[in-house]
């Protein structure tokens, strides 16, 4: 038996087993819904949604302690590789990941029984898509990044179609399927090309063949561009970037809400985590004269398409729910920036880059979750119209919206404030002055659509005779929340510790 | 007489650009699942005839295997979905899923 490798397989293999023993928990519990009854803590969301929280939690603490220990003090650990690579970016990747998938599964564990929804399937798919999430964050060949991004993709699937009965959860679920499905085979395709150019799947091989490229007998010129088109296009779709992102509103508006959380953040990670290790791992040798280094550019375009439509578009939105959909997307275009600055001005920038995406992770939680919390059985809080005047009649609901509203928009001294300043000042130490200066617009005009919530639970009053939002009471939201909105502000107050963590994380994969 | 590997590889293109053409212009889902099915099948080809090129590893094989066994999950999946799209709208044409829009 070897120690070393267990150790260090320890986060994966906890959550796993965990969600095994969840799954067969949950199929000799007693506990079933009956559609009739009001008592929302009868069904199984009241025992798993805790175990699905703690299993979870508990795969973020071990990779912590692996943090300290040191990934690179386990022998036997890197028997795995380069399938699975244990090292300091995959444990901070599966902390955040853990982290978010923990959030989420409490915030289901309020709004399913709440929506008559409470059946127990929901927790083990949570479960299992945060693993294949971890496996792509950890997956150092093409190989391992498939599986982990089918099994993390098809989980999601499934809970995005949660509710049967519905059409717009179903047909959510059907779009994000097959174009899910569609960018995970243009990904597929460009791996096999790459395969046939240098002969690798793993990528420290594949980064090798192309830096020693000859013309002439090196890797084929053109497979390589078509590959790296193909790989970037797929990826594209996965972190949602403009023009590839017609599916996430619709798909983030139809799911159930704690899917919708669980898909901006997890989703988004673990998609940005192997972006990075394909983008400036396999394609990253020899900075911007390599050949096959080209993507920057094209990557650049991307984050300003992105940020640019998507801000203009959600402020446009009437649904809540549907503009937090494109504010996402617009976050994803800051990250882009990011990972474009990454090329020139190395860990650093990758380490605001991965900075970026905890503090998104934490303030997305929390606006996800407070607007579950706005909503009760039969009166989900979807539109701005719902939520006129909760902010008076609940002060501490509306407080917890607003808190993570503002660090969403980027106001000191919330996370999001230094999530940004940090990408800012990366890409302007990259010498990327116009980007720095479309996202610090942007950032501008997304003030907009955030103040307005704000302004509709405070200074406006529910149109006579429209329904009242009524917030829900649950322990689960309310432990996310609070969860969350102290990880906003300490992330706010004390960044520096934080942002040394995720540049050494980041340096890792150098 | 051995067919140089240029065939197979244009062969799978061909199968690639089928399938990707007929999920952007078909509107049946249950087509665009099978199209879905052909661009796998066109990255298995791909994997196994340069897996003839790059001898001494069977990576490509492999990676093959791998890929027929998610097809099989995702099919799986996709089909339920469908499933379930066709029993509250009784149609897969995929211009009814019109419910969610700007």
């Amino acid at each position: 038996m070897n120690a070393g490798l267990f150790l260090g397989l320890s986060p994966l293999l906890v959550v796993s087993l965990g969600g095994l023993l969840l799954m067969v928990a949950e199929a000799f519990s007693k506990r079933r819904v009956d559609e009739t009854s009001d008592d929302r803590d009868a069904g199984p969301s009241s025992e798993l949604s805790l175990g699905t929280a703690v299993t979870l939690l508990a795969g973020a603490v071990f990779a912590a302690a692996i943090w300290f220990v040191g990934p690179e003090n386990l022998e036997g650990a890197s028997l795995v590789a380069p399938w699975v690579i244990v090292d300091r970016f995959t444990l901070f990747f599966s902390f955040v990941l853990c982290l978010g998938g923990a959030l989420a599964a409490l915030l289901a564990g309020g709004y399913l029984p709440e929506h008559r929804l409470d059946r127990g399937e929901f927790y083990p798919l949570i479960i299992f898509s945060t693993v294949g999430a971890m496996i792509l964050a950890a997956a150092g060949d093409l190989l391992s990044l498939f599986l982990g991004l089918e099994t993390m993709s098809l989980g999601v699937y499934a809970m995005v179609g949660f509710r049967r009965a519905s059409l717009r959860s179903t047909e959510a679920a059907v779009k994000y399927f097959l174009l899910g499905s569609f960018a995970a085979a243009l990904l597929l395709y460009g791996g096999a090309l790459l395969y046939g150019a240098t002969g690798h799947t793993d990528l420290a091989g594949i980064r090798e063949a192309i830096a020693n490229a000859q013309p002439g007998k090196g890797p084929n010129f053109a497979l390589v561009i078509t590959a790296a088109v193909l790989i970037i296009v797929g990826l594209a779709f996965k972190v949602s970037a403009v023009p590839f992102h017609m599916w996430t509103p619709d798909a983030y508006e139809g799911a159930p809400t704690p899917t919708t959380t669980y898909m901006a953040v997890a989703v988004k990670c673990a998609a940005f985590a192997t972006m990075l290790r394909v983008l400036v791992g396999a394609f990253g040798e020899g900075g911007l004269e390599s050949w096959a280094a080209g993507w920057p550019p094209v990557v650049a375009l991307l984050a300003v398409l992105t940020m640019t439509v998507a801000n203009l578009v959600a402020g446009q939105q009437e649904s809540v729910k549907r503009m937090l959909a494109y504010s996402s997307i617009a976050h994803a275009g800051y990250v882009l920036v990011g990972v474009v600055a990454t090329m020139r001005a190395g860990g650093d920038a990758q380490g605001s880059v991965m900075f970026y995406l905890l503090t998104y992770t934490v303030s997305t939680v929390g606006a996800f979750g407070a607007l579950i919390l706005m909503g009760s059985r039969g009166a989900e809080a979807v539109s701005y119209e719902d939520l006129a005047g909760v902010g008076k009649r609940h002060p501490a609901a509306g407080f917890a919206f607003s808190l993570f509203l503002l660090s969403l928009a980027g106001v000191p001294p919330t996370a999001g404030f230094f999530g940004k300043l940090y990408i800012v000042k990366a890409s302007i130490g990259a010498g990327l002055y116009p980007l720095a200066i479309i996202l610090l617009l942007n950032s501008v005009i997304s003030a907009y659509y955030y103040l307005r919530v704000m302004v509709y639970m405070y200074m406006r009053e529910p149109a006579p005779g429209a329904p009242i939002a009524k917030p829900m009471r649950s322990g689960y939201v309310a432990t996310a929340l609070v969860v969350a909105g102290v990880l906003v502000l300490v992330l706010g107050l004390w960044p520096t510790t934080s942002l040394q963590i995720a540049v050494e994380a980041a340096l890792a994969t150098r | 007489m051995t067919v140089p590997l240029e065939y197979f590889v244009i062969v799978a293109a061909a199968l690639f650009m089928t399938g990707a053409v007929g999920f952007l212009i078909r509107r049946n889902l249950l087509v665009l699942l099978m199209s879905i099915e052909l661009m796998l099948n066109a990255v298995n080809l791909t994997l196994v005839a340069f897996n003839r090129q790059h001898v001494g590893g069977h990576a490509g094989q492999i990676f093959t295997f791998f890929i027929i066994a998610i097809a099989a999950a995702e099919a799986a999946v996709g089909l339920a979905i469908v499933l379930a799209f066709f029993r509250l709208r009784s149609t897969v044409r995929s211009d009814d899923a019109d419910l969610l829009r700007n």
